[in-house]
């Protein structure tokens, strides 16, 4: 098990992580960051928090559907006009 | 029965070597390993089970794709006549000196051993490294760590190193020690005595066509984007617009697009826009009744078994069919989209506003598998599938003795065409070994 647990520091000898990696992990935490603030007190839609955090509306979708897909957000109904989806952060 | 494990390989003589495991080499594969003949099926991807295993439905009888897909996919991962070899790749194929094929082959390493991931995806949730979701066609992201989806076969998880941030996250999360950083790429050597070539097809890239705005306008969409929101492992929690997560309501077909046009270089019908098109109608008018779902077309080609009443039944229940080519989309600022054509019926330029446009995208050959052969040359026609050198009488014979062919590999079709044309693939290879023996 213990030889196991090192296979990570043998790959690390001949391979270095792409810094484009670095760069999406970097900001997917920041936009991560905002969306959760934004919905910290109630749900809201997509446009909802894309005006709150000021990230791009299409962005927005982008990372709220990677946080629903990843258990950090759920669904909390729709708007009276039927169009827009309420999202709130996954309670533990 | 026993399980095949795809790390395996214990003897290096098979019987056929079947290359690509959709639909079609799974068929042949299954028919073929029901005769008593030892097959080596061999896929590019994690998984099994092609384009298929990630529809919707099907048409006309709009069963569930994955209801008819994944016991055929289980049967073949559990045959015991049958090893499976994913995330490889055929790097050479040459006949020797005892009529045999002589197969080099490359196998990418997964960095998970195989047979101790029991699919938990704990290495999932520890990885803090995103990256584009392929199999979600780029709606959504995924780990660098992950199961391809829900119902992929393996259900083993594998490394995209490429996007690896070599944390080690996921092997300090992995509950059976399975994460192993030291896998290398592995060069195989077998013998088969006959291949089979069932190596799918490619979807047409619409990022080709400037006017209809695809990769510029987030609303603008494939018809496998929208397939996978029809899904039940959908991208969205519904059917959703990329812009905005607006729910559309009015949504815009776009018929062949990249089919049956000489500027893309592919002047063919593709064979299943017309009818997937107006399968995804009838299932997006049953998730959003509210919806108005407008098909702009040139011909409506439903020539297939209770293809035309599949046809009239959309119409009935309020799909709008609209003679006319699409001449160019332009998008508004609240991300609506302006589609400008020529309306047939009236003869009069006319514009039409929609909030998400859908486009049909062709079926394209694959004909990268021909550059393996060496010495012998597997020809292919005009539009680059494989040749079928005799194509009323025995379809699946190919330019090379012993090397059939099978499914889209030969031209478009549909998947009632494509388990047909495996069966004839897999007769004519078991005649071919039955000649050789």
């Amino acid at each position: 098990m213990e030889a196991k647990q090192k296979t990570i520091d043998i790959i690390k000898q001949t391979r270095k992580a792409a810094p484009e990696a670095f760069e999406a992990r970097k900001l997917y935490l920041k936009m991560r960051k905002a969306i959760a603030e934004a919905l910290k007190d109630e749900p809201k839609t997509i446009p909802q928090v894309a005006e709150a955090t000021n990230i791009p509306i299409g962005e927005a979708t982008y990372y709220m559907m990677a946080m629903l897909k990843f258990g950090e957000l759920s669904v909390n109904g729709i708007d009276d006009m039927d169009e827009y989806y309420f999202y709130e952060l996954k309670k533990a | 029965m026993e399980i095949q494990q795809e790390t395996c390989i214990n003897e290096s003589l098979y019987d056929v070597l079947v290359i690509g495991a959709g639909i079609a080499g799974e068929e042949s594969a299954l028919k073929l390993a029901d005769m008593g003949y030892r097959v080596l099926l061999v896929e590019k991807e994690p998984s099994i089970g092609g384009k298929m295993i990630l529809l919707s439905k099907v048409f006309p009888t709009l069963d569930c794709a994955a209801c008819i897909t994944t016991p055929k996919v289980s049967e073949t991962a559990r045959h015991p006549n049958i090893t499976i070899l994913t995330l490889t790749e055929v790097e050479e194929i040459v006949r020797d000196t005892k009529n045999r094929f002589s197969v080099t082959l490359k196998k990418k390493p997964r960095y998970v051993v195989e047979k101790d991931c029991t699919g938990c995806q704990e290495c999932e949730k520890a990885c803090p490294a995103i990256v584009n979701d392929q199999f979600q066609f780029n709606l959504t992201a995924r780990k660098a760590v992950y199961i391809p989806f829900t119902i992929a076969n393996p259900r083993v998880a594998l490394i995209d190193i490429d996007n690896c941030l070599l944390c080690g996250a996921c092997e300090k999360a992995c509950p059976s020690n399975c994460i192993d950083f030291t896998q290398k790429e592995e060069q195989l050597k077998i013998t088969a005595k006959s291949v089979i070539v069932s190596t799918g097809f490619k979807l047409f890239d619409p990022i080709q066509i400037e006017r209809y705005g695809f990769g510029r306008y987030k609303n603008v969409i494939t018809s496998m984007q929208m397939e996978r929101q029809l899904a039940p492992t959908r991208p969205f929690n519904n059917i959703l617009r990329p812009s905005d997560g607006k729910v559309p309501d009015k949504i815009a077909y776009v018929f062949c697009a990249g089919s049956r046009d000489h500027t893309v270089g592919n002047p063919i019908c593709s064979q299943v826009c017309c009818m997937y098109s107006t399968k995804q109608a009838q299932l997006l008018m049953g998730a959003l009744p509210m919806a108005d779902v407008s098909l702009y077309y040139i011909n409506i080609r439903a020539f297939g078994k209770g293809f035309d009443e599949f046809y009239e039944q959309a119409k009935d229940m309020g799909a709008k069919y609209v003679k006319g080519k699409i001449a160019s989309i332009t998008e508004k600022e609240n991300g609506n989209l302006i589609l400008r054509y020529e309306d047939i019926a009236t003869g009069k330029v006319t514009e039409k506003e929609h909030d998400l446009v859908v486009l049909s995208v062709g079926i394209l050959a694959n004909p990268g598998i021909t550059r393996v052969f060496k010495k012998e040359r597997l020809e292919t026609d005009a539009l680059n599938y494989i040749r079928q050198t005799d194509l009323l009488q025995s379809p699946a014979i190919t330019s090379i003795e012993g090397v059939f062919a099978a499914g889209t590999a030969t031209a478009p079709m549909d998947i009632p065409d494509t388990i047909m044309s495996a069966g004839a693939a897999a007769t004519e290879t078991s005649s071919y070994l039955a000649r050789l023996s």
